[in-house]
């Protein structure tokens, strides 16, 4: 006989009369993005615990800075107020684990007056199961999924690590991403290899990418099929960033549409072979700086040159967008090395005992 | 209908921090200034160092900078906090 104990939520928990007084509710005690939030009833929350096979006190992680623990069902509750399906829980869950890794910085990136989101980029066969679009609209939550998925980060952020604007949140200005910052690589429309399996992840695995992130830098090159010329674009949008933004090397995103992609793809170039190009493209001296006000702080340093990648492998290529169009973006990272960008598979254990044989 | 709702905060406690014990004085005692390096801190630390020597008989003032401005002090530095009477940690925004 099997018997099958379930875990009762230990949350506290609040009788409100309907919809609207939950939203009251939730919104008074500062506890949305500004946006109404899907009620998380019991059997809502349990829905995506039952999907990612959770119980409700497991532990997601620990905030390595102020030591704020992450349960499951507290991340569940975030999840479902976000709008979330049971089936899109685990990326949920997996890119906290990811922002939890010391690399990412958490604390630092999210009580920064720089005013990063958070990004993630779904690859592997999650996509398809959960309805993630790639295509039209890539940054702009073109679809359920990645609206709701990166929704559920930040409400995260705000209820479970107190990341509201004058709160930890110090962020200056911020920037539109922070409601929801997440997309899907369009791994069947590319013949290059998804973004997860350049980062280590097994080829097939479903993963999530998390960068500290600031907002999308579109640029526009419709005139030449010339992968070299295309890219120049994409690594004078770098520079722009290195000298209006932040001068230091770090992790940045490059998204590359149809439109473009085919031209570099006809011409036999992967992305290793774009991470070296833009490696050597995207430099600046930092006497630059004079030429855009800054000059003051070029010191006796004018003939230092600076790369937006500090190697070729820092550069994570995207294939997303629409089919027509010749667009691309540059998402620069919040602040140089400071942070990295985290890697994690979904589904997978961390923290397992290896098989024994 | 009612709705049953629940709460999506962090409700768990986090281990207490229990402050060091105030001195009374700082005269002749050691300050160490922990800053972020950060353009602003120059000034704030700068201004402060001289208050704490002139108006309050402090002895020396150390002054060390994190080696990240958005992650807590390098492990050397936390050593060195027990040699110093207070601490002095700000940001320089």
């Amino acid at each position: 006989m099997q018997l099958s104990i379930k875990l009762a939520l230990t949350a506290k928990a609040y009788d409100v009369d309907d919809f609207a007084a939950a939203q009251e509710l939730y919104h008074s005690n500062g506890w949305t993005d500004g946006l109404p939030v899907v009620p998380p009833t019991q059997a809502a929350v349990e829905a995506c615990l039952d999907w990612a096979g959770m119980p409700p006190d497991q532990l997601i992680g620990i905030e390595p800075v102020r030591e704020q623990p992450l349960t499951a069902e507290k991340l569940a509750i975030n999840a479902v107020m976000a709008g979330c399906l049971p089936m899109h829980f685990p990326v949920v869950v997996t890119a906290w684990q990811a922002m939890l890794k010391g690399e990412f910085l958490l604390h630092g990136t999210t009580s920064s007056t720089g005013g990063c989101a958070v990004l993630a980029i779904i690859n592997g066969p999650i996509r398809l199961e959960i309805g993630a679009s790639p295509t039209f609209n890539a940054l702009g939550n073109s679809d359920r999924a990645t609206s709701v998925i990166g929704r559920a980060i930040r409400l995260g952020l705000i209820n479970l690590m107190d990341v509201r604007p004058g709160s930890i949140d110090r962020s200056t200005l911020g920037h539109p991403g922070k409601f929801s910052y997440c997309l899907a690589e369009d791994e069947e429309d590319t013949d290059w290899q998804p973004l997860s399996v350049m980062r280590g992840m097994p080829q097939g695995a479903s993963a999530v990418t998390v960068m500290a992130a600031m907002a999308p830098r579109q640029l526009m090159n419709e005139w030449t099929t010339d992968p070299k010329e295309i890219l120049e674009t994409f690594a004078a949008e770098m520079r722009t960033n290195q000298l209006t933004y932040s001068i230091y090397g770090g992790n940045y995103v490059i998204v590359v549409p149809k439109q473009l992609r085919e031209h570099i793809q006809a011409a036999g170039w992967t992305k290793q072979d774009i991470a070296e190009f833009l490696y050597e493209r995207a430099q600046v001296r930092r006497g630059e700086w004079a030429s855009v006000g800054k000059g003051s702080v070029v010191r006796e340093r004018a003939d230092k040159v600076h790369r937006a990648l500090e190697s070729p492998d820092q550069l994570l290529v995207v294939a997303a967008g629409g089919p027509a169009g010749g667009f691309g973006a540059v998402i620069a990272p919040w602040m140089g090395s400071k942070t990295k960008a985290v890697t994690a598979a979904i589904g997978a254990c961390i923290d397992c005992e290896p098989s024994k044989r | 209908m009612t709705l049953r709702v629940f709460d999506p905060t962090n409700e768990s406690k986090v281990a207490g921090v229990r402050p060091a014990p105030r001195p009374a004085s700082l005269h002749g005692k050691v300050v160490g200034f922990i800053t972020n390096g950060k353009e602003g801190t120059k000034g704030y630390f700068g201004h402060l160092d001289r208050m704490l020597r002139a108006e309050l008989g402090v002895a020396d003032v150390v002054w060390r900078t994190k080696s990240n401005y958005s992650a807590p002090a390098d492990a050397y530095i936390v050593d060195e906090i027990k040699r110093w009477h207070a601490v002095v940690a700000g940001v320089g925004d």
